[in-house]
């Protein structure tokens, strides 16, 4: 194109004389060596000046390329051997010089080198705290002797397509029996809510504890500060802690023989101690209790049941050497069979699990890495990372054109390309360097706010380790290469001729700049990252505004140790006493939980029963009231709807559809049957839809009954959510329960602050993006700043020339703000589709969802284009107003 | 004195510099030579010869001024020196006594 282009020029102005071909040119001037390259390129030159008037362009252009060819031959290539010893530039005395005359120029333009230094320190903070949380989320579990063999069994739901890291309590004698290759069978409970005390104090406090056996202690490794892995757990009744744990009951680690009391019955003997558990470990147990205990605690508790099981009890098996999981695949099946039967074989199917791979996925620690969250980051890391590099290409090389002359003057004094490329890499390395330093310290101060937002425990000595420092040494060099190379290649490629000139860059000015592609891309990425943010608070706002069917304000729920209808009658007359508590409700769990209930019910209305997985809301008859749900259809339950021989549900609405019927009315009096049993309901009433799950899931259909077994938390509806109400309606709600479970320990929780933890990880995300786009857009601005005032420098002269023709202050300002305006609209053009596809596609994943609307991308980019015009205004109005008699004078 | 070997093509080079009449530089020798010898040669091959030849001493060669029909490069104008036009004469002798030494008619009447 660009040839045609010329030869188009050419024949419109006879005098100019054609170009040969310039690829061919190209070749020869590379290829021949110098000392024959002159008067060979003359001839070819001339002889194709000829050939152009004698037989027209084309053809001479094709003979000319023709010629070239000819050349390539050793003969041509041989350079000669060079006159003049070559200098060594790395030399230590060249070496100091380097970095005098770097740091000289470093202190020269103080505000350069801040923009420049606080824009890498930000960008390199953030891939700091990045590395630091990656490294902490992939180190988990990795020093165990036996690590590689072991694996927990989890139970797989095909149909449903998910894996629960619980099983069968029937799985530790399976595997013990039936599969020789497992060498060690330990099984893990964990129960969270019992209280523990001291007898000979009064410290009590409420834990959660894990049952194990001895075998834990020779599956994974731990370090003893008091008793013996051989023993501590192998007798019922036996408790082993933490150091953290034995010194908060006891005030110190001499504490075998001790006697700890469990839920004010059982006695527990402390037997051993373990060092404090690091804390990348899965298995951070602070209170071990022996297995055989759970026949004294609860003995009720199946050890071999087999039709049902948690996710809080696991089974983790140490397989012999050299054994692949995959390997074990038919054992498992031959367990399904013989244990759960034949018709269970398409749907349950058991799966090991590498000890390496569960912190990301649900784990007894209760920390799991969120792996499409560190993604995510370490993208974002790398985008911040990559803004602050073009910043620091930008402004080298807008400010290097002022060092032209001094790129001149060294070349013309006889110094080569090579030990300029080493003086602007020496500049970009103390650059980098001293940006390190700060970004380290940026990163330790940003350290608590880290760990609090990703909830993860980093320290100050996670910063200072040998893998950290060679991961910033690592940094320091890609960033300084990263930003330095460009300019450095750009500034010492210069001619000298040029260099020297008055205006060195009047050698054509392209359509659009480096300089201009840089400062498009990261506006680009800046508006992309507002836009996310904008789109992510909106959907957490929708959360948290959302209808869900129930009102969640000013509920309190506490725990109910025991739920014998004696001190639920108990607990709800002293509560009733204070006229600040408006409704109590027992029931299984809140009107929208985490955990819930879920039940197989099949209607047999027609022909073919239609089975409906629904979700049991067990509660006591002020449920509705409580929750302020609406009934559409029938009456109430009753307290003492609890017959076996007439068990009596409400049904949610989508209950009702999927029975196949529309008018609420019509579901009364209709029966539905427990799994495929013989046991029925009858429908009485009809209740609106309410969430019953988060937002992420869909509404389950959902029936609600009473039954008082199951029985677990009290809902206490206050009469008001304001702060004095509440202070003192808490204050009778303790009195009143501790009244009741003189032994327990007392904890209470907001209805509306449970559910918001539902949002975790939104929030959590919705903070991190939020964070990184303020820096994005922090350095992107940082280096506006340092263009415009380039700008602005390098057209004083212009700036005065114009005011003293009359133009105003506006319109000077308006020209040296449009070039920036103009790459902010480029980069929105840019921006919006990309980022309007991948948030459409983030928000698909969200059952419920607030919508794209147009107004985010419109915010953005106005959003952006103000800061820009307030960055750019701020040199280019000083420019402006600046008196024409002084920067007429400038030189 | 070991005498240098001339190839046939290093010859005609040689004599067409030494026959210039202007300043020999590499387009006037390529065109001379195609005109004289009506051979069709290419200008890498005069380049080379050229280069080789003040290589071995029989040309010598120096840059001239800038001219803008060459896009400002200079000219290399060769010269033929002492050496280079003792070995053409001692070639001209040789050809000479061996042209003698041909019975007289005899290659017309091979050439009828």
């Amino acid at each position: 194109m660009a040839i045609q282009k010329r030869q188009f020029k050419t024949q419109n102005r006879p005098n100019a004389p054609v170009e040969p071909p310039r690829w061919p040119a190209r070749l020869l001037d590379w290829f021949v060596a110098p000392h024959l390259r002159e008067d060979l390129q003359g001839d070819l030159y001339e002889i194709f000046q000829k050939r152009v008037e004698q037989v027209g362009i084309a053809r001479a252009k094709w003979e000319y390329t023709w010629a070239v060819l000819h050349y390539l031959t050793p003969f041509f290539f041989k350079r000669q051997p060079k006159q003049y010893p070559q200098p060594f530039f790395l030399t230590p005395a060249m070496i100091r010089n380097y970095f005098k005359i770097a740091f000289r120029s470093l202190v020269k333009s103080k505000g350069y080198s801040f923009i420049n230094i606080a824009g890498l320190a930000a960008g390199m903070a953030c891939s700091i705290v990045l590395f630091l949380v990656i490294k902490h989320e992939t180190s988990y579990d990795q020093n165990h002797t036996n690590g590689n063999r072991i694996y927990r069994v989890e139970t797989e739901n095909i149909k449903e397509k998910h894996i629960y890291p619980g099983t069968y309590t029937g799985m530790v004698n399976a595997l013990r029996n039936d599969v020789p290759e497992a060498e060690l069978v330990v099984p893990l409970f964990k129960v969270w809510g019992k209280t523990f005390s001291v007898p000979t104090s009064d410290k009590q406090f409420k834990e959660s504890v894990v049952f194990a056996n001895n075998d834990l202690f020779h599956l994974l490794d731990y370090q003893w500060v008091g008793g013996s892995e051989r023993t501590a757990l192998s007798q019922p009744n036996t408790v082993v802690l933490s150091r953290a744990y034995a010194e908060k009951y006891f005030g110190t680690t001499d504490v075998i023989g001790k006697t700890l009391q469990l839920d004010g019955k059982q006695d527990l003997q402390v037997a051993g101690v373990l060092e404090n558990p690091p804390t990348t470990s899965s298995f951070p147990f602070n209170m071990l209790v022996s297995f055989a205990t759970i026949k004294n605690t609860d003995p009720g508790f199946d050890l071999n049941k087999w039709n049902g099981w948690g996710d809080n009890f696991q089974v983790y098996a140490l397989l012999k050497n050299g054994l692949r999981p995959e390997q074990l695949t038919q054992r498992f099946s031959r367990i399904v069979l013989k244990y759960i039967g034949k018709e269970a074989l398409p749907d349950k199917r058991f799966v090991l699990n590498p000890l390496s791979e569960l912190h990301y996925s649900s784990n007894m620690s209760g920390r799991t890495a969120n792996v499409a969250l560190l993604k995510t980051l370490s993208y974002i890391g790398l985008f911040v990372l990559l803004i602050a590099c073009f910043n620091f290409i930008n402004l080298t090389t807008a400010q290097a054109f002022k060092r032209a002359k001094e790129v001149g003057v060294r070349k013309a004094v006889g110094s080569n390309r090579l030990s300029l490329v080493y003086q602007f890499l020496t500049e970009a390395g103390l650059i980098t360097f001293c940006a390190a330093l700060l970004s380290v310290l940026i990163a330790q101060l940003s350290l608590p706010l880290v760990n609090d937002t990703l909830s993860i425990p980093l320290t100050i000595f996670d910063l200072f380790t040998w893998q950290m420092a060679l991961f910033i040494v690592g940094l320091v060099f890609i960033t300084a290469l990263l930003s330095g190379i460009y300019p450095a290649f750009r500034l010492s490629g210069m001619a000298p001729i040029w260099a020297l000139k008055n205006n060195p860059f009047a050698q054509g000015k392209p359509l659009f700049t480096l300089r201009q592609g840089l400062v498009v891309v990261q506006f680009t990425i800046s508006l992309m990252l507002i836009s996310s943010a904008l789109l992510i608070n909106r959907q957490l706002a929708f959360f948290q505004n959302a209808d869900l069917g129930f009102n969640k304000s000013a509920i309190v729920t506490v725990g109910l140790p025991d739920n014998s209808s004696a001190k639920l009658q108990l607990l709800r007359s002293r509560l009733a006493e204070s006229p600040k508590i408006k409704e109590v409700n027992f029931s299984f769990n809140s009107a929208s939980a985490e955990s819930n209930w879920m039940q197989n019910m099949e209607y047999r209305q027609s022909e073919k029963a239609i089975p409906i997985k629904t979700q049991m809301k067990m509660a006591d008859a002020n449920f509705l009231s409580t929750y302020s749900i609406q009934l559409l259809a029938g009456e109430n339950l009753r307290d003492s709807d609890t017959s076996s021989t007439s068990f009596k549900i409400i049904a949610n609405e989508v209950f009702l559809n999927r029975m196949g019927i529309n008018r609420p009315a019509d579901a009364i009096g209709q029966k539905v049957y427990y799994g495929d049993g013989q046991e029925f309901a009858t429908i009485v009433g009809v209740m609106k839809n309410f969430h019953v799950n988060s937002l992420h899931q869909k509404i389950d259909p959902t029936v609600y009954q009473v039954i008082p077994n199951n029985f677990y938390q009290a809902g206490i509806k206050l009469s008001s959510d304001k702060l004095e109400t509440m202070q003192a309606a808490l204050a009778h709600i303790e009195k009143a329960w501790k009244a009741t479970y003189p032994n327990h320990v007392f904890e209470y929780k907001f209805l509306d602050e449970t559910l918001a933890q539902a949002y975790d990880a939104e929030t959590r995300t919705a903070k991190l993006i939020g964070v990184s786009t303020f820096l994005a857009v922090l350095i992107a601005c940082f280096g506006l700043f340092g263009l415009a005032t380039f700008t602005a420098e390098q057209r004083t002269k212009e700036i005065g020339v114009r005011k003293v023709l009359g133009a105003s202050v506006l319109s000077v300002w308006g020209l040296l703000s449009k070039e920036f305006v103009y790459l902010v609209l480029i980069a929105f053009v840019i921006a919006t589709p990309v980022a309007y596809y991948f948030l459409q596609d983030w928000l698909t994943k969200y059952e419920f969802r607030t919508e794209l609307s147009w107004w985010i991308f419109a915010l953005a980019g106005v959003g952006t284009l103000t800061v820009t015009l307030l960055t750019v205004s701020f040199q280019s109005i000083k420019a402006a107003s600046l008196n024409p008699v002084k920067s007429l004078r400038s030189e | 004195m070991k005498r240098t070997f001339l190839g046939e093509f290093e010859e005609i080079v040689l004599l067409v510099v030494a026959g210039c009449s202007e300043d020999a530089y590499g387009v006037v020798i390529w065109e001379q030579l195609q005109q004289q010898t009506g051979r069709n040669i290419t200008i890498s091959a005069v380049h080379a010869t050229l280069y080789r030849l003040e290589e071995k001493g029989f040309l010598s060669s120096q840059m001239g001024g800038a001219t803008a029909e060459r896009g400002g490069r200079r000219k290399r104008f060769f010269t033929v020196t002492a050496l280079g036009s003792r070995a053409l004469q001692e070639i001209q002798v040789l050809r000479d006594q061996l042209w003698k030494a041909i019975p007289q008619g005899k290659l017309q009447l091979i050439g009828q």
